[in-house]
């Protein structure tokens, strides 16, 4: 957080001398540096361009990434000052899909019993989550079931009644986008499930007892997220029941 | 004890009282019995995910149709009471865990045991419909412990008792075709 307070003191800073310039391109160890001599260069005039490149090549650029819309939106916003190509960040970086959040939410979901970090939930990524909606929907296919519509259908209402109830039970308001994300995130185990079900029929005791071990490990994943994010202390058997609905009713659909 | 507690006016919040009305429980209870009748029809092979969509929305309408018929007899009573519609539809609400139940034992133990649990259902709504509204509709005499004989409060007492019987006639009629 102290990058973020050296990000909003530089780049309301009236009079910029080309000492404090020199000064932060000396420490360009730390990230939030980086970001702030970077943004520095593009909030003022147009400065000379030489400066830039050195501490663009050499952009370790992880933590710095949680900055990353503020600084890519501004950056896009000036690009016509720095248009040399190879002062442009990756592509990646600036649609803003980080792939090592996208792994660090995928392990939080396949190791319930690890306890979530709340601060993984800040940014809205529906990256990962339409991925596995798809995962989800080609599964079906190939077991046979053309059902794609049900499954963006139920995941888009049961997505905005967990949003309602969350947004009810807590004491800070969630946005969709988050809810969304966290929800999606946690079907994987359906999407094992599902792709189980190519090779055998589900219809037996094995299918109802697989179910319901995958719908409790999705529930208990989403909700040990949903809880750690919005500090709900206590209310996380009340956050997992309507997950739990929500994923029976995926498990329904891949069963039946 | 059924009163529900006040807190300077305003009732207390469900976390603390246990006889506040709360729609987590009604609203939960509503979408685990689509999903319980889902289940209960792929068990019979009769299912497909539209399916899921029709029993939810009947289920929806037949609720809609009851609040709406009480309001409106309450209304031609003109009855007094602090009855809000969230409240009522709370409680309308509650029904729906006994019918979970009973289909869920009518999916392990076939008829029998179907039939035992809902009647054991029936009975315990009806009672609860009865406790409740009586402190609710019939306020004064529900003050007094009496059931005092006068025209308005006999209309009031039948108004309570035809509410609480329409419950076990609803949860019949919505589940009996998911046990087979």
């Amino acid at each position: 957080m102290s990058n973020l307070a050296q990000f909003d003191s530089d780049f309301y800073q009236s009079n910029f001398t080309i000492d404090n310039q020199e000064h932060s391109g000396d420490d360009s160890n730390a990230y939030g540096n980086l970001y702030g001599s970077r943004k520095q260069q593009a909030g003022e005039q147009p400065q000379p361009a030489s400066f830039v490149p050195s501490e663009m090549l050499m952009s370790p650029g992880y933590a710095g990434q949680f900055f990353q819309p503020a600084s890519n939106s501004d950056y896009y916003s000036q690009s016509p000052y720095l248009d040399s190509f190879d002062e442009e960040p990756p592509l990646l970086e600036e649609l803003g899909i980080h792939f090592d959040h996208i792994w660090q939410k995928t392990w939080t979901v396949l190791n319930p019993m690890k306890p979530a970090d709340g601060s993984i939930m800040n940014e809205t990524d529906l990256t990962g989550p339409i991925v596995f909606c798809v995962a989800l929907g080609a599964t079906l296919l190939l077991a046979g079931k053309v059902q794609f519509g049900y499954v963006y259908g139920m995941s888009a209402i049961g997505c905005l009644v967990i949003h309602a109830l969350l947004n009810l039970m807590s004491s800070s308001g969630v946005s969709y986008g988050c809810v969304a994300s966290v929800l999606d995130y946690c079907l994987l185990p359906m999407v094992i499930l599902s792709g189980c079900a190519m090779f055998f029929s589900l219809q037996g005791t094995f299918g109802t007892v697989s179910s319901l071990v995958i719908v409790g490990w999705c529930s208990l994943s989403a909700s040990k997220i949903f809880t750690a994010a919005l500090h709900m202390e206590g209310q996380q058997l009340l956050v997992a029941y309507p997950c739990a609905l929500l994923y029976g009713l995926f498990a329904l659909l891949t069963i039946l | 004890d059924w009163e529900v507690q006040y807190q300077q006016d305003t009732p207390v919040a469900p976390r603390f009282d246990v006889n506040a009305p709360d729609l987590y429980i009604p609203a939960m209870a509503f979408i685990t019995y689509v999903l319980v009748a889902g289940l209960a029809l792929g068990t019979q092979d009769r299912f497909s995910p539209d399916l899921l969509g029709l029993q939810a929305s009947s289920a929806l309408a037949w609720l809609t149709l009851e609040v709406v018929a009480i309001l409106l007899s309450l209304y031609l009573v003109t009855v007094n009471t602090d009855l809000t519609t969230i409240d009522l539809v709370a409680f309308l609400g509650y029904k729906y865990v006994g019918m979970i139940g009973g289909v869920l034992m009518g999916l392990l133990f076939g008829k029998i045991g179907y039939y035992l649990v809902l009647g054991w259902c029936c009975v315990a709504i009806f009672v609860f419909m009865i406790r409740t509204l009586r402190l609710k509709i019939l306020a004064e005499a529900a003050a007094e412990g009496v059931p005092v004989r006068g025209a308005r409060n006999q209309l009031r007492m039948y108004l309570t008792m035809a509410v609480a019987a329409a419950q076990p006639l609803l949860m019949y009629w919505l589940t009996f075709h998911l046990v087979r």
